[in-house]
Formats: C-alpha cells, sequence, structure tokens
C-alpha cells in the first residue's frame, strides 16, 4: 500500500469538497478499496471517509413508502433494520460475505464498486432503486453499466438509495462457497404493476433483468411460469468456479427458487 | 498406566491460549535477514535476461542471489537431485523460485521481490494428463506394471464386462502454519535450523549439502508444526537450504515464511489421478478380473512420485480378493507444481479407482453396494449359490467343489502379500448396525421416491491400509531418554509434532515403562544432535516407530536401576515392578525418583538410547511383490448425503464410522485422527478443487478461491467409534497406526453422492472428483442418459 492523507468530514459538502481534490477517493467501508490498495491496484493520494457523516447512515421510510438506506450504512445495519419492512432486502443484506464484511461493508461502497458477483446490484436493479448521489438522483435501470461501471462521475458520492418496497420478493444466492460471492444470485420483486428479476454473478455484463421472466412472471406469479424459459449460456462468466452453462442454468433455478419463497 | 486414556493433546492448552510456539513465534537475533523468492509467472521456458538491478536497490535488501550467485549447486530434492534451490536456464513451472532476496524485513524482500525484470522466451509447456501421454513425458523409462493371473483371458469370457474411467482432483495441504526455517549461523561454520518440517534429517542433510560441510556441522530442530499433512516432508527444504545458504553467505539469521499465495503457487500438492478400469464379474458383482491403468500426474520433478505412484497401485485392491488382476500405472511428469505426500501418499488414490469399481459394479448388477462389497472381501464366502459354503481347508472338500473354482475368496494381495489380520467382516458388520445401515437404505429409497428435487444417497465404504514405509529401510527409529536424579525424565525421539498427537502417546509410552504420571515427562522438541538418522514422521507410523524406540531406551534404564535396586535386596530384578509411581522389588518399595536419586548415587547410567526396526518386511517395487506392510489398519464408513437434483449443491447429512486403531494408546487423540481425516477425505473429494489455468498458472491460491471444509461443513450426525480390538502384529501396546487411514473413510462420501445422482435415473451418472455441485449436476444428467 502506498501513502496517503486521510479525512473523515462530518457533512455530504465536506465530503464532495474533499473528493474534488486530485486523486482523492472515497472510502466506506474498505472492504474492497483497502485490498485493492494493498495489492497497490488503486493509489489515492487521499481517501475521504464517509462514515462519519450522519445524514449517510441509517433506515428509514420515505414518503412514498420505499425504504431508504443512507450511502455509509452497513449490510449488518440493513439486515437488521429493514426486516420489517422490507425482508427481501434484508434477507440479501444478511447473505452477504462474512460478518466482519456486513459489519464493515457499506450499500454505498457496493453499488459503486458494482462487483459483477456483488449482491446489491440485483437488489437495487431488482427493485428500481433510485441512487441519490450529493448532486442528482439516478434510476436503477439507468446507473449499471457493465461490470464495475456505473454511472457515477468522478467524485460522486451515494449519498442514499431508497428501495421501493414491493408485495412480496425474495434474494435467491448460489454461494462460491469460498470467497461467499454469489456465484449466481437473481433477486425477485413483485409489484402492483409488474414483476422485476435481477440477475447477479452471471454475466459478463454485470447485473441485468431477465426481462423474458419478468414478463412471464408478471402475467403468472408462479415459479412454473418460467419453465418454457433459457437462458443462453453465451455471455455469461466462465471462470475457475464455473462454466457459463451452469451459470446460466443457475439463473433459471434460482430465479424460481426465488419465486417460491416470495409467493 | 496413562496409554490406553483418552488425555488430551499435550500442548492443548498451549495452542488455545496462543503460546504455542511456531517457527514465527521464535525471537531473533538482532540483525536477522528476511527472506523471499522471486517466482516464474510461466510454466516452461528460457531464462533469456534476468535484470534484478531494481530489486538489490530496494530498500532494506541486503543481498539477492540467482542459481548464478550460489557459491555451490544447492539440490532440494528428497532424492533424485533434480530440484535446483533457484532456476538455472530453464523454468519448469509457473511458481518456479527464480532468485532469492534477503532484507532486513519480510516485507521489504516480498516488495523488493516484486521488482524484478525477468524475461523468459516460453517453450511449450505439459500441463495435462492428456498432454503428457502425447509428448510421452514421464519419470521412470515406461509404466510399472503390478499384478497376477491372466485377466485378459479371464475379461474375454467374464460374463460380465464393465468399463470406465474416473478423474480424482489434487489437493493443497492447507497446514495453518505456512512453511518457514529459520537459520542461525554458528561458530566455526557450523549451523542450527529451525525448520517446520516433518523431516528434519532431511534437511539436516540438504543443508549440509548446499553448506559444504558434513551433516555433523548441521543441527536441526523441529518442536511443532502447524499442520504438515506430508506437505512438510520434502517441501521445507527449499526454505531451510535458502536460510542456510543466506546464513552462510551473510554469517547473520536468516528467516524465510511462505506468504499463502507463495506457498500455494510455490509447493506440491496430492496428485492427481487419472484411473480407467474394466471389470469382469457375475450378475451378483463377484469380480473375476480386473485391469486398471493409473494415470498420476507427478508436476515437474520427481519428489516422492514414485514411491506415492507405488502405494496407489499397493492399494488398487483395497479389501478384495483380485484373483486376475493388473494395475498399470503411469508416473507424467508435467509443468506443474511437483506433487507431493499427501496423507495416505497415493494410496488414497488407488482406493477411490477400487471403490469407484465396485460402486459402478453394483450399479450394473443392480445390488446394493455393501453386499457387493462384501462377496469381494478377502476370505468372504465365494457367493455361489448353487453350493455351500465350507471353511477354508475344512471339511474334506465334495468333488464338484474341487472342480468349482474357490469356495473362499483368495487372501492374498496382488502383490503377494497374505492378509492374515482381515478383520472387515465383523467390523463392517458391526457397522451396519450400529448405522442402522439396512433400514436407513430403505428409508432413503422411500424418501427419493417422494421427492423429484431433492435426493439422497447412501454408502458405505471399508479401508484397508498397509503401515509401513513401502522402502524398507526407512522403517528404523531412535529414541533418548534421560531421567534425572530427580526422577523426571527427559523423552527425545526422532517422531515430529505437526498436531496429530504423537508427543502425547509416545510421552504415555514412556510413562507407564517407568510407572510414573505423565507430569513426570517432558516432552522434548526433535533434535537432530539427540537423535540421528531419523526417518520422516510420514506412512502414520510415527507411534509404530518412536513409541516402540522410546519403549526400548526406558527398559534399558529400567533394567539397570532393577539390577542395582535388586542387587541390595538380594531378589530377583526381573521381579521388579515400575507402577503408581513407585518402585518395588524384593520387599523394597520407594518412590520413582528415590529410585533414581538411589541409582545415580550407585553410579549407575540413567540415559539411554532406544532402537527400533520393523520386523517381517520385504519388498521388491519393481517386481512389486512382497510384504512391504507389518500389518493393516482398517475402518469402515457410512455416510448419507443430500443432493439438489436443480443445482448439484449438497450435504452430508450424517456419517458413521467404526475404526480400527488396535488398542489405542489415546482413544482421545485417535479418534480426533479419525474425525479429521474423513473430514479432509470428504473435503478432497466434494469441495476442494484446484484449478489451473490454459497457461499452467494455479488459478486456486487463497482461501478466496480454495475451500477446504471447515468445522460448520463436519456432519450434524458424526458417530465415530473405535473397533478396540489388538493388533495382531506385535506393535506398541498393540496399537496401530492412525494418521493417513481415517481420511480413505471420506471416499464413502463420494459414493454417497454416486448414490443420490444415480436416483436420478437408470444410468451410471460416472460422478468424477471433486464432486462439485456442477459435476454433480452432470452427473444427474448422465444418470437420466441426458449426457454421454
Ligand atoms: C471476504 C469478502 C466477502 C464478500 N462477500 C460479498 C458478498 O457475498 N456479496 C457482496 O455483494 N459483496 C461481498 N463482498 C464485498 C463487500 O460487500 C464490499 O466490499 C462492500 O460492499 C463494499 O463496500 P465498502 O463500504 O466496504 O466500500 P469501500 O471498499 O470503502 O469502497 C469501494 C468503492 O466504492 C467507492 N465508494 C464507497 N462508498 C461510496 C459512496 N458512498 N459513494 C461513492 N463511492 C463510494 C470507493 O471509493 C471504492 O471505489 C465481500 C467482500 C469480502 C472482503
Amino acid at each position: 500500500m502506498h501513502n496517503f492523507e486521510f479525512v473523515k468530514p462530518s457533512t455530504i459538502a465536506d465530503a464532495a469538497a474533499a473528493l474534488a481534490g486530485d486523486e482523492a477517493q472515497a472510502l466506506s467501508g474498505g472492504q474492497t478499496l483497502l485490498p485493492t490498495m494493498k495489492q497497490r491496484l488503486a493509489a489515492p493520494d487521499t481517501l475521504v471517509s464517509l462514515t462519519g457523516i450522519p445524514e449517510m447512515q441509517g433506515v428509514c421510510i420515505g414518503d412514498d413508502g420505499a425504504v431508504c438506506v443512507g450511502g455509509a450504512t452497513t449490510h449488518a445495519t440493513v439486515a437488521a433494520e429493514a426486516a420489517a419492512s422490507f425482508p427481501g432486502l434484508a434477507g440479501l443484506a444478511s447473505q452477504i460475505g462474512d460478518p466482519m464484511v456486513r459489519n464493515r461493508g457499506t450499500v454505498g461502497g457496493s453499488l459503486a464498486n458494482n462487483d459483477p458477483a456483488a449482491c446489491y446490484p440485483a437488489g437495487a436493479l431488482g427493485t428500481g432503486a433510485t441512487i441519490v448521489t450529493n448532486s442528482r438522483e439516478i434510476a436503477a435501470d439507468d446507473y449499471f453499466q457493465g461490470m464495475f461501471a456505473t454511472a457515477l462521475e468522478e467524485g460522486e458520492i451515494i449519498t442514499e438509495v431508497r428501495f421501493p418496497v414491493p408485495e412480496a420478493s425474495s434474494y435467491q444466492k448460489f454461494l462460491q462457497p469460498a470467497s461467499r460471492f454469489a456465484l449466481t444470485a437473481v433477486f425477485v420483486a413483485k409489484y402492483a404493476d409488474g414483476v422485476r428479476v435481477a440477475v447477479t454473478g452471471a454475466s459478463e455484463e454485470g447485473v441485468f433483468r431477465w426481462t423474458e421472466a419478468e414478463e412471464a412472471l408478471s402475467a403468472n406469479f408462479s415459479a412454473d411460469a418460467v419453465d418454457g424459459l433459457s437462458v443462453a449460456a453465451d455471455g455469461m462468466i466462465a471462470d475457475l468456479h464455473a462454466s457459463k452453462e451452469y451459470r446460466a442454468h443457475l439463473v433459471k433455478v434460482m430465479t424460481k427458487r426465488a419465486v417460491e419463497a416470495a409467493s | 498406566m496413562s496409554v490406553a486414556k483418552p488425555l488430551p493433546h499435550d500442548a492443548a492448552r498451549l495452542h488455545v491460549t496462543g503460546t504455542a510456539r511456531y517457527i514465527d513465534d521464535i525471537p531473533v537475533p538482532a540483525g536477522c535477514l528476511h527472506l523471499a523468492f522471486g517466482l516464474s509467472p510461466v510454466a516452461r521456458g528460457r531464462l533469456t535476461h534476468v535484470d534484478l538491478a531494481a530489486v538489490r536497490a530496494a530498500p532494506g535488501v541486503a543481498l539477492v542471489l540467482t542459481a548464478a550467485d550460489l557459491v555451490r549447486p544447492a539440490d532440494c530434492s528428497p532424492s533424485a537431485h533434480d530440484e535446483p534451490l533457484l532456476a538455472e536456464d530453464e523454468v519448469h513451472y509457473a511458481g518456479q523460485p527464480i532468485f532469492l532476496v534477503a532484507a532486513d524485513s519480510h516485507l521489504a524482500a516480498r516488495k523488493a521481490a516484486a521488482l524484478a525484470q525477468i524475461d523468459i522466451s516460453p517453450l511449450p509447456a505439459i500441463l495435462s494428463i492428456s498432454d503428457a501421454l502425447a509428448a510421452n513425458s514421464r519419470f521412470e523409462d515406461g509404466p510399472r506394471i503390478y499384478g497376477r493371473g491372466d485377466p485378459d483371458a479371464e475379461l474375454a469370457t467374464a460374463e460380465i464386462v464393465t468399463e470406465g474411467e474416473i478423474e480424482i482432483g489434487g489437493q493443497e495441504h492447507f497446514y495453518l502454519e505456512s512453511q518457514a526455517a529459520l537459520a542461525l549461523p554458528q561458530e566455526g561454520g557450523d549451523m542450527i535450523v529451525h525448520s517446520s518440517s516433518q523431516h528434519p534429517t532431511e534437511i539436516q542433510h540438504k543443508v549440509a549439502d548446499a553448506l559444504g560441510v558434513p551433516m555433523h556441522g548441521v543441527r536441526v530442530e523441529v518442536r511443532r508444526m502447524g499442520g504438515g499433512f506430508g506437505g512438510k516432508e520434502s517441501q521445507g527444504n527449499a526454505l531451510a537450504i535458502a536460510c542456510a545458504v543466506v546464513a552462510q553467505m551473510t554469517d547473520r539469521p536468516a528467516k524465510m515464511r511462505y506468504d499463502r499465495d507463495d506457498d500455494f503457487t510455490i509447493t506440491g500438492k496430492r496428485h492427481d489421478f487419472r484411473i480407467a478400469y474394466k471389470v469382469g464379474h457375475d450378475a451378483q458383482g463377484k469380480i473375476s478380473a480386473l485391469v486398471f491403468e493409473q494415470f498420476c500426474r507427478c508436476g515437474w520433478s520427481m519428489d516422492l512420485s514414485l514411491p506415492v505412484a507405488d502405494r496407489a497401485m499397493l492399494h488398487a485392491d483395497n479389501a478384495y480378493w483380485l484373483e486376475h488382476v493388473r494395475i498399470t500405472s503411469h508416473r507424467l511428469k508435467t509443468n506443474t507444481q511437483s506433487a507431493t505426500a499427501f496423507r495416505g501418499f497415493g494410496g488414497p488414490q488407488g482406493m477411490v479407482g477400487i471403490e469407484r469399481v465396485l460402486d459402478h459394479v453394483a450399479h450394473v448388477v443392480g445390488r446394493d453396494g455393501t453386499a457387493v462389497r462384501k462377496c469381494n472381501f478377502y476370505g468372504a464366502p465365494a457367493d455361489r449359490s448353487d453350493q455351500g459354503a465350507l471353511p477354508p481347508g475344512g471339511a474334506a472338500a465334495s468333488p464338484q467343489s474341487i472342480s468349482a473354482k474357490a469356495i473362499y475368496n483368495g487372501t492374498r494381495t496382488p502383490y503377494g502379500m497374505e492378509v492374515t489380520d482381515f478383520i472387515l467382516d465383523d467390523l463392517v458388520a458391526r457397522l451396519e448396525s450400529s448405522s442402522a445401515y439396512a433400514e436407513r437404505r430403505q428409508a432413503v429409497a422411500a424418501f427419493n421416491a417422494q421427492n423429484a428435487v431433492i435426493k439422497k444417497g447412501l454408502a458405505l465404504s471399508p479401508v484397508k491400509f498397509g503401515i509401513s514405509f513401502t522402502l524398507t529401510h526407512l522403517n528404523q527409529a531412535g529414541a533418548l531418554v534421560h531421567v534425572y536424579q530427580d526422577g523426571s525424565i527427559h523423552l527425545n525421539h526422532g517422531g515430529t509434532e505437526m498436531g496429530q498427537g504423537l508427543f502425547q502417546k509416545v510421552a504415555q509410552v514412556a510413562a507407564s515403562r517407568f510407572g510414573v504420571g505423565l507430569e513426570a515427562v517432558k516432552i522434548t522438541a526433535t533434535d537432530t544432535a539427540k537423535v540421528p538418522n531419523t526417518s520422516a514422521t510420514a506412512a502414520s507410523s510415527g507411534s509404530d516407530l518412536n513409541g516402540m524406540a522410546v519403549r526400548a531406551a526406558c527398559d534399558t534404564i529400567r533394567d539397570r536401576i532393577a539390577v542395582f535396586l535388586a542387587e541390595r535386596t538380594q531378589s530377583d530384578p526381573t521381579d521388579i515392578v515400575f507402577a503408581d509411581g513407585m518402585v518395588r522389588v524384593g520387599g523394597l518399595e520407594m518412590p520413582f525418583a528415590q529410585a533414581a536419586k538411589e541409582a545415580w548415587m550407585g553410579r549407575v547410567s540413567l540415559s539411554a538410547t532406544g532402537f527400533y526396526k520393523t520386523p517381517d518386511i520385504v519388498w521388491d517395487r519393481i517386481r512389486g511383490t512382497g510384504r512391504p506392510f507389518y500389518y493393516f489398519a482398517y475402518g469402515a464408513a457410512v455416510t448419507e448425503v443430500a443432493i439438489d437434483t436443480l443445482t448439484g449443491e449438497n450435504r452430508i447429512l450424517r456419517a458413521d464410522i467404526l475404526h480400527d486403531a488396535g488398542a489405542s494408546l489415546n482413544p482421545a487423540l485417535d479418534i480426533g485422527q479419525v474425525e479429521g481425516g474423513y473430514v479432509q477425505g470428504a473435503g478432497w473429494l466434494t469441495m476442494e478443487e484446484l484449478v489451473w489455468d490454459q497457461t499452467g498458472r494455479l488459478r486456486t491460491h487463497a482461501p478466496s478461491t480454495y475451500k477446504i471444509p471447515a468445522a460448520s461443513d463436519t456432519p450434524d450426525i458424526f458417530n465415530v467409534s473405535l473397533y478396540d480390538t489388538p493388533n495382531a502384529a506385535d506393535t506398541i501396546y498393540r496399537s496401530k497406526a492412525v494418521g493417513e487411514p481415517p481420511l480413505m473413510l471420506g471416499i464413502s462420501a463420494l459414493l454417497a453422492l454416486s448414490d443420490a445422482c444415480a436416483a436420478c435415473g437408470p444410468c451410471y451418472p460416472a460422478l468424477d472428483a471433486p464432486a462439485t455441485p456442477e459435476r454433480i449436476l452432470a452427473a444427474v444428467a448422465r444418470a437420466r442418459g441426458a449426457l454421454p
């Protein structure tokens, strides 16, 4: 790890100002960034900690009923505090990594990083969440732009994420047992106006919506509804843990499981 | 007597309080250098340019060495002299050390190593078994072949011929303490080496060789390892030699420990195998002929691959009578880490091969796997419904039975050793009953009939494992015992402690010989200056060999005390009794400590060496005949699993084990070994997967990519018992070796998974190992006939 400066502002404005500096980078739970720095794949001059900003902490219910999670809220906090209002989301948070990762890692860090095997991208895309930053609001459908790529500008801070609460939902994750990331996982959410299905861990393009399944499930919210569908192996990730074909197969199985668990 | 007591590990308290000292905990003298290797990124190539200027200039760096800088060639191999410490002109695997950095800290050395500029012109790398076969890249001139009878002729006339092939993955040792060594230069060029090694004598030998000094100039000490599993039999040589060479050149202490990724990348693992089989059998599943072809991926250097591959051949029978058999073993040389010893030393791979055959045969004939296994057991009544079974050599044979082939299965292994201690009939029967095997077989069938998605599987598999080093001369051990004038005892022997509890078991032997409590016995570090010319603590032989050597040393001292005290009481020294902390002879009774003191004052030597060599073993590894083993250790396991047929996810639901440790020296430690062995064996065959990429780089080199079973992966129901019966062979207190054999109980987990897959359709699932979810899913598809 290279040397760096460290600042810990207490307001979003101060954080944004600090991030405007050259080679400054936001630090939240550090569960991704610190290992990256240790491997010297990242070498910011200044780390701007987001964990001392009260506005970015905690879970609340918005006026429209959405569950609003502060950008620097840990997975463990979401697992505990959203359990009653949005059990599907709390379930997702509770399956992330191990206790250390859950008690340090944050929703903002997860979404900013957009790891192709991360859980929150499926939660955000699967609910049509709104990613609120210090300068704007971004719809989940516009936010994810491929593996590790997002709509965030340089220095932009995720301050909050608003998750519309579905009638029913479930996150089903097939664990890669060594790292505990998702080998393939699916978030299914049923809303009055239709069903959303978001898949993580599987595609080379990162998180995606399985639209055919969404249509089928919107018409008939039962696991059998996707029986006739299949996911092409093309474009799926093939790596040391699984083949493309296996991942494509898991997309459907996990979707059905999620529907069963949700309904 | 302290033997047979379930005492805790002698260092248990130190382990759990974090005060047990490993190499990295030893305070080092001032000026200690810390070493790191620079590794080859390519699997095979010619070194064209090695620019280490930036490495030399890096902060804290004291010395940088390439092969050319060594004063004399330093070889790290256990015997074949084919492993230079640093690559010479060619690199042979991705991960091979090319240069060595010595710096003032571990981190400085590692950072500096990363600065090298190395140009390698790549050569075509031989990575897989198929690559090696195509290139005829092998150790020894051709395959080794053991066997007997005429399997080809028998196959031609067999009622049924079944054929198949299984891939068996390798396994990373994943000892918690990575490899480590510390060299301390002494006056006059002598060297003291602390090494995390199962084989201190080999470290001494190799270090002396590299330093150009006689073995007496090097003393190696090993107090304990944080796990070994065979991975520290030869793989510690490189670190110890590197430290000693640097210490000699600089006259400064030198220490090296591998970072976990480096440990994965540099060191050898369990050999992966492909085993093809062709078996002739009848409709009952009784085998008449069997042909095995074992393909063993050895890696770039020979290391211990020949005896490993031999042992795979020697366990190709497991518990079964194979009248007509041929086992062909190909030892393939590849540009990968040099595969090495791993708990079972090839035996497990050979045993998976034959268990796979039994599984396949049982499927073909549609009988319960256990029934088919039993009818093939050594000495089992031949399963012929047309005639009653007669005891062997018993009642006068009727004319039909003379003409009939055999009424009982034979008892001679394919390598000509008579199996005289076979206890599996009784052991398996007891396990079947204690595990309710028959009832559960029905319950599993009933469950499977009702459940389309989740399928259960159940399997019983036996273990018969040969005990002794197959290299006969290694079956020797020495001990050194001192009794001090206060009656306290200093115990030393050539075995090493790697967490398995050897030191405690041997201390129990010493305490029992002197009739004192264990608190009187001081366990001391293995030390080549106390006991010379030792064998590796390997082949499960630790307590067999060292227990006997310690007994001999203790008895020498006892006899001297006996003669001395008997003289004083005018009694027969053989009447002396050492028990309960007291010594009794001819009406005289005194505490052991007083006897020691009086013996000392009477100028009796209270120090003795002990020596033991295993009797009765002979072995010709080229012809494949003899008696390589002093005896066999047995065991059996029943495993029940469930699989999800949509994903291949799986769980071990329950395991029942009955294992033969003879008359156990310490049932608590032995059960610990059995539990750990089962879990490690099941981990090997289910979840532990090594993956190399197309270029030969190992991609699974950390716990984030390579998963070993953890405590939470042990089955919820885990019933482990010892088959408490004295060893028929005359071993220490009639106990049996217990280090390796239980690993092979884990084979039942693979077989249970196969059984669950087989419940999905009519075809044989041909499940490969490790049985990861993806492989299980493929096996389910094969069972359904949906995949070839
Ligand atoms: C062992 C292990 C297991 C894991 N398992 C899982 C898993 O199962 N599922 C899963 O989803 N994840 C998993 N993770 C990843 C973990 O959830 C992420 O590391 C975490 O969510 C990232 O959040 P963080 O707060 O630690 O971010 P940091 O590491 O602090 O930052 C990550 C990146 O996001 C940026 N950033 C951080 N916060 C913000 C913000 N508010 N606005 C803009 N940019 C920001 C940083 O600049 C950096 O580029 C695992 C990680 C580990 C180490």
